[in-house]
């Protein structure tokens, strides 16, 4: 397996030294259900496949709104945790009712009924810290999921998160989302790209 | 790829799927959009600071949602290039 993005032209890459970058600004509590404070850190943003509603991934946990983000209602997970810090969410692009939720405590989670109910889906998973999951918009039931720390690597799954393989080491620097592009690679496959703490890299995917 | 700023962490991505060429990047230093997969990417909408992700409406995929860190939600209608803060 080629290790991730080592193989891109120069110009495709956009990896670079790392600036000492602060930390970036983490918004107080003193406003609880109020716009930053309710979210503390927010990690991820999406809508489902017919726009029903917008989702929202944040140190506080899984967030839903139904009126273009005026207002948010927290959706609870099965953890153990007091709470969870989400990290990336994804969405079937023909289901608007299965989504995923990448958590920075407990892995993964999906919904089929538009968040009623949840299930963790890590087998497979090296460790409990996903901070990118990419869900393949021509075939949804393959994802990629980018696992940080313990077990750290690229993992995929071809069934909707029954089983996952790790399948590569990931890019250089922290990854902050993962995302499937649907646009051939010229090698048989889609691209496979990652937000990073070095910029925005792509490789092949892993199919 | 060129037009990102430099030495900067990518903290959202978003792609518009009915042509996804089109692509968004959610930094520190605001929004950035591609036409032609990441070759090259221009500043999108001014005033935009400290993001943390970019969703694109998959139905309507002119319609562009970035929220900051700390959680203010920002709305476009036409790709990126007005934004209107919601509230």
């Amino acid at each position: 397996m080629p290790t991730f993005l080592r193989s891109l032209p120069a110009a495709l890459t956009a990896v670079t030294l790392i600036a000492a970058l602060p930390g970036s600004a983490r918004a107080g509590q003193e406003h609880p259900g109020m716009g930053g404070g309710r979210f503390e850190h927010v990690h991820a943003l999406a809508l489902d496949a017919e726009a029903r509603a917008l989702w929202l991934g944040a140190h506080t946990g899984l967030f839903r709104s139904e009126d273009g983000g005026r207002s948010w209602q927290a959706v609870a997970l099965p953890v153990t945790q007091s709470h969870v810090d989400i990290m990336a969410i994804g969405v079937d692009p023909n289901d608007p009712r299965a989504i995923y939720a990448a958590t920075h405590e407990a892995g993964l989670f999906k919904t089929t009924d538009g968040g009623g109910t949840w299930k963790a889906i890590n087998a497979g998973l090296g460790g409990p810290d996903v901070h990118g999951l990419a869900v393949d918009p021509a075939a949804p039931q393959k994802l990629h999921a980018a696992v940080r720390d313990k077990g750290e690597g690229i993992y995929r799954t071809a069934d909707g998160g029954g089983r996952w393989t790790r399948v590569d080491d990931g890019p250089g620097g922290e990854v902050k989302v993962l995302t499937s592009v649907n646009l051939p690679t010229g090698m048989g496959g889609i691209w496979l790209y990652a937000g990073t703490a070095e910029g925005l890299q792509r490789n092949p995917d892993c199919f | 790829m060129g037009g990102l700023p430099a030495n900067r962490t990518v903290n959202g991505f978003a792609v518009d799927p009915a042509n996804p060429k089109v692509m968004y990047v959610a930094t520190r230093d605001g929004l950035f959009k591609s036409t032609d997969a990441g070759e090259r990417w221009t500043p999108a909408g001014k005033g935009l600071k400290n993001l943390a992700a970019v969703a694109v409406n998959p139905t309507r995929p002119a319609e562009v949602y970035t929220v900051t860190v700390d959680g203010q939600l920002y709305r476009s209608a036409d790709g990126g290039a007005t934004w209107a803060r919601q509230r």
